[in-house]
């Protein structure tokens, strides 16, 4: 009680320090006219009186240093006292002190936005409650270990497991036709089936009305009821709460609005942003694959399915109880689930496993770590020159009797200024590259639906960025404050630039030199050979004709055509648009290659193939397109035919493979003539009737990929894209598609339409640009600071030497020999450097091959290229005060003390 | 070197318990003279020391202060005894007596009296 009582009144005399002290002068003095008078009248003289006081009061400076240690907070005024001291000698150096903050900033700046980006794809938890007891329930195959669930494993795990407090689905976010009155043309939105349960399990209450009831999963196509997102509702409905119980149309049906999700729950997905909600169980009206069935097929897997693990049961008696329940579907199911397992997934490894975008982050981050080390180092390199300017400081304040502990406080809290102005300013570079990137989220995402860049500075980030500041802080700080307390009082006191002999002291500021040349080189290697292979693979081409391209997407399940509607449907404007003026030819494609979408998978079994035992078939990448196709894209088929109007749905199936695909399963003979059998070895035979040259299917810097391609006619699709080659300017043909669009259905939207060749520009070369730039920008920002770094060192050996090179060129030596001696060792070190970062560059280079792409061996030209470049720059940095140093007048330079 | 004013901060703050006990208000030289008087040397040298312990006795509550005149007509720190520090006083007198009772007899304790 008393002490905290103490603190309590120590912490206010703090605060009025001031007062008190005044208080205490006060009081001395009047103890002492006291003392006096009463001296006096003992008959002393006034002087000896006054004396004889002062003595009997004893050592007053020391009395008062108790009296302040008693009545505050003694840690905390030396703190700040440390602190004025620290601003006081930082504003001393004006240059000095921004140069390091800027450092610092760039560091702590990259580091901090990188880290924004690896906790956005990967760390953030769930907006959920006790996001940590959800897990990711997957179906594992010998190709994937990352595949979805069908509607009816669903309801098996759902009903079949113990270990969990309630099991959930979704589907995919689709595009889907949203309009609030029967007439108006359908906007598209992303909406996002989920199961009965999905809000309830996961612990999210909505904001207005209510979450989906069980019951309303039960019965196909009977509940009609919508969830809205809460940035939908706010856009949409500008934030009406009366919008419960109203009436929207999606994809034509009509569903009545029964809620609205909390802010706080954006959803579940790492870019994605569903703007409705509906069952399961009206899948009929949302679901995109023609061919399946999605109530009742069990490899319609489309289903992604997570759980809230019960407290008590550990993941191992989850994954085990799947692993059983796969096995059983498998007996139960050989066609479906043959060779197939599950298991459970952290919310980590649902996001390491499920793509592999997170790898870019890391990178980066690593990268961006790189540059916070070299600035560190720098910055220490920086402090411990300056530090040893004060050697003399240091050396009168130990004999003054400081404690080395205390100034080594002294200095690291000069340290952690500087790092903290640093972080300070890092954080809003954070915030900018932050920015930067949803300012680009227009490129990274081409889709209709909604997204975001999921990056941004939150709590998490700003207390990571500021421990990494405290953590920078020490790295600069501690060094030098241990090197320059440890001075020779002696000849410290007596001369300003104490240097003791020996290569002892410098060691630690070569090692710096040596490490930064290392890591910019490195970096440097890294963002060349990033932009050199991006370059290759965009010198290499893609395959296929991008220019005069217009593109125009269609959708009509959202004005509720059937599948033979939408088959007459694309057939007439396939016809129609094929004679409008200006189009030389017509394509329709579900995918457009280096589009956003994903293309099918496709699984077959080559007739006459030896399958493997455990296998059921093989898996390739897919596309259905119509006649137009190949002609319209310029793909040349290499052999046999591609497709014809006389390809029907009634007349034999047919298959144009690639030329990858063909040397794949036939790499001695002809794949034309061959039949795949779709499915299984039992399943539809297809005929292979030509093979097209491969082309990049997803992005400019793939490998090759098997790819088939399937006739529009016997594999229909609902959503297609309209490609029309032009001989002007294709948007010039936009009027004329909308005429025909308009005989046809005037309330059909036309999707997405632009020119190819804009969209293409913006996916395959800008987006991947903004990788480069970004490596190549922390290379250099690297190389900056290595040069910074080297100027430094040379620049301070000299200064250090004046004296030495002095009594040289009094005794004969030459400009060139200064010249040498000065530049020698900068050259070793850069030497060391080099090599040391070639090696690291190599293996960066190897990872970034294995991780994101295959740029083939070690890329020599990028080493030709950035190690003599490095080098020369990081020699003209030491060449200049070299170069100086050779023009000391020796008269001068004796005499500098 | 024998330092006579190294007086157990305790015992210093006791004395200056019962100083203001036994006179009431008075200022820090009056605290001074009376420890003098009544504790010989003790206090000659040094005063400056019970400053600080003043500070201490003031935030722990036990005594409280304020300006006021002194002899010589100028602003002086009055220091008093709070209820808190009457209680206190009573508390560690006790404590006092007892302790030096204890001390006492052992000082007094001969060799057969612990037989």
């Amino acid at each position: 009680m008393t002490s905290l009582r103490r603190f309590l009144a120590r912490l206010g005399n703090f605060v009025a320090r001031r007062g008190q002290d005044e208080r205490l002068s006060e009081e001395i003095q009047e103890h002492i006219a006291l003392q006096t008078a009463e001296n006096l009248r003992t008959g002393l003289s006034p002087v000896e009186a006054r004396r004889q006081a002062m003595l009997k009061f004893g050592g007053v400076e020391a009395m008062k240093q108790d009296y302040r240690a008693e009545g505050g907070l003694l840690f905390v005024e030396n703190f700040l006292q440390d602190l004025r001291f620290a601003i006081r000698s930082l504003r001393r150096t004006p240059g000095l002190t921004a140069f390091v903050v800027i450092t610092l900033a760039l560091g702590i700046g990259m580091t901090s936005a990188t880290f924004s980006m690896v906790d956005g794809l990967i760390f953030r938890p769930y907006p959920v409650p006790h996001p940590g007891n959800v897990v990711t329930l997957v179906s594992t195959t010998h190709d994937s270990p990352f595949d979805h669930f069908s509607f009816r494993e669903y309801l098996d795990i759902r009903d079949k497991t113990n270990s969990y407090d309630g099991v959930i689905a979704r589907a995919e976010m689709e595009a889907v036709g949203f309009s609030t009155e029967p007439a108006a043309t359908p906007r598209i939105k992303g909406g996002m089936m989920v199961s009965g349960n999905y809000f309830h399990v996961l612990g999210v209450e909505p904001r207005l009305g209510r979450g989906f009831r069980e019951d309303e999963d039960q019965v196909p196509g009977r509940n009609a009821v919508v969830v809205l997102g809460p940035d939908f509702w706010r856009h949409e409905f500008a934030s009406d709460p009366s919008v419960v119980g109203r009436t929207i149309r999606l994809n034509g049906a009509e569903f009545t609005v029964i809620g609205v999700a909390p802010d706080s729950f954006p959803g579940m997905l790492t870019f994605g942003i569903p703007d409705f909600y509906v069952p399961l169980a009206m899948a009929r009206v949302f679901t995109t694959n023609l061919q399946k069935n999605f109530f009742e097929d069990r490899d319609d897997r489309e289903l992604d399915v997570k759980a809230r693990l019960k407290s008590g049961t550990t993941l191992e008696q989850a994954r085990n109880e799947l692993a059983v329940l796969a096995q059983n579907l498998e007996r139960e199911h050989p066609k479906a689930n043959r060779g197939r397992g599950a298991t459970v997934y952290t919310l980590l490894q649902t996001r390491t496993i499920e793509d592999d975008n997170w790898k870019f982050g890391v990178i980066f981050v690593i990268l961006a770590l790189a540059v916070l080390l070299v600035a560190c180092t720098n910055v220490a390199g920086l402090l411990l020159s300056r530090a040893r300017h004060r050697t003399r400081e240091i050396a009168v304040r130990l004999a003054l009797g400081a404690g080395r502990f205390r100034l080594i406080r002294l200095l690291l809290t000069e340290s952690l200024i500087l790092a903290s102005l640093g972080g300070a300013a890092g954080i809003a570079i954070g915030y900018g590259v932050v920015e930067w990137f949803h300012s680009k989220e227009s490129i990274v995402f081409m889709t209709e639906l909604p997204a975001a860049v999921p990056f941004r500075m939150d709590t998490r980030i700003l207390l990571a960025s500021l421990a990494l500041s405290l953590l920078s802080a020490v790295l600069c700080g501690l060094a030098p404050a241990l090197q320059s307390t440890r001075v020779d009082l002696v000849s410290g006191l007596k001369s300003a630039e104490a240097d003791l002999p020996g290569r002892k002291r410098l060691w630690g500021r070569n090692v710096l030199v040596v490490a930064q040349v290392a890591t910019s080189l490195m970096l440097l290697t890294a963002s060349f050979l990033m932009a050199r292979s991006f370059q290759h693979s965009l010198l290499d081409g893609t395959g296929f004709t991008k220019d005069h391209l217009l593109m125009v997407k269609f959708d009509p399940r959202l004005v509720q055509y059937n599948a033979a509607q939408t088959q007459q449907f694309y057939k007439q404007l396939a016809e129609r648009v094929r004679e409008a003026p200006g189009v030389q030819s017509e394509a329709l494609t579900q995918n457009i290659p280096m589009g956003q979408d994903e293309f099918y998978g496709l699984a077959f079994v080559p007739d006459g193939f030896e399958m493997p035992k455990d296998r059921e078939n093989f898996n390739s990448t897919m596309d259905t397109v119509d006649e137009g196709y190949f002609v319209t894209l310029g793909i040349p088929i290499l052999r046999g035919r591609g497709f014809l109007a006389s390809d029907t749905a009634n007349a034999p199936r047919v298959a144009v493979v690639n030329e990858r695909f063909a040397k794949h399963y036939w790499p001695g003979g002809d794949a034309v003539g061959k039949y795949i059998r779709l499915d299984s070895r039992t399943g539809t035979p297809v005929e292979i009737v030509g093979v097209a040259q491969t082309i990049k299917y997803q992005s400019t810097m793939e490998k090759s990929i098997d790819f088939v391609y399937m006739p529009l006619a016997q594999h229909p699709i609902a959503r297609m894209v309209l490609m029309l080659r032009s001989s002007g300017d294709p948007l010039q043909l936009v009027q004329p598609v909308k005429d025909v669009v308009r005989t046809l259905d005037p309330n059909l939207p036309m999707l997405q339409t632009r020119s190819y060749e804009d969209l293409y520009l913006n996916a395959a070369v800008k987006g991947p640009g903004i990788a480069i730039q970004l490596v190549g920008t922390m290379g250099l920002v690297g190389l900056l600071m290595a040069i910074a770094g080297l100027y430094g060192l040379v620049a301070y050996n000299v200064s250090r030497r004046t004296r030495e090179i002095g009594i040289r060129i009094a005794l004969g030596a030459g400009q060139s020999d200064v010249l040498r001696l000065v530049m020698g060792k900068g050259l070793v070190l850069v030497g060391m450097g080099t090599a040391i970062g070639l090696a690291m560059g190599f293996a960066l280079e190897q990872l970034m091959n294995s991780m994101l792409f295959n740029a083939g061996g070690v890329d020599i030209v990028a080493y030709i290229i950035v190690v003599p470049s490095l080098f020369l720059v990081t020699m003209l940095a030491a060449y200049v005060p070299a170069r100086r140093a050779s023009r000391i007048a020796p008269t001068q330079a004796l005499r500098y003390e | 070197m024998k330092q006579k004013t190294d007086v157990p901060q305790g015992t210093l703050a006791l004395m200056v318990l019962k100083t203001l006990d036994v006179l009431g208000s008075l200022h820090g030289y009056g605290i001074a003279r009376r420890i003098e008087q009544i504790s010989g040397d003790l206090l000659a040298v040094n005063q400056g020391t019970l400053y600080p312990v003043l500070l201490k006795l003031e935030q722990e509550g036990v005594i409280a202060s304020e300006w006021g005149a002194s002899e010589n007509n100028r602003r002086a720190r009055f220091y008093r005894l709070t209820k808190e520090g009457r209680k206190q006083l009573q508390v560690e007198t006790q404590d006092w007596e007892q302790t030096a009772a204890i001390i006492g007899r052992f000082f007094e304790a001969k060799a057969e009296d612990l037989s």
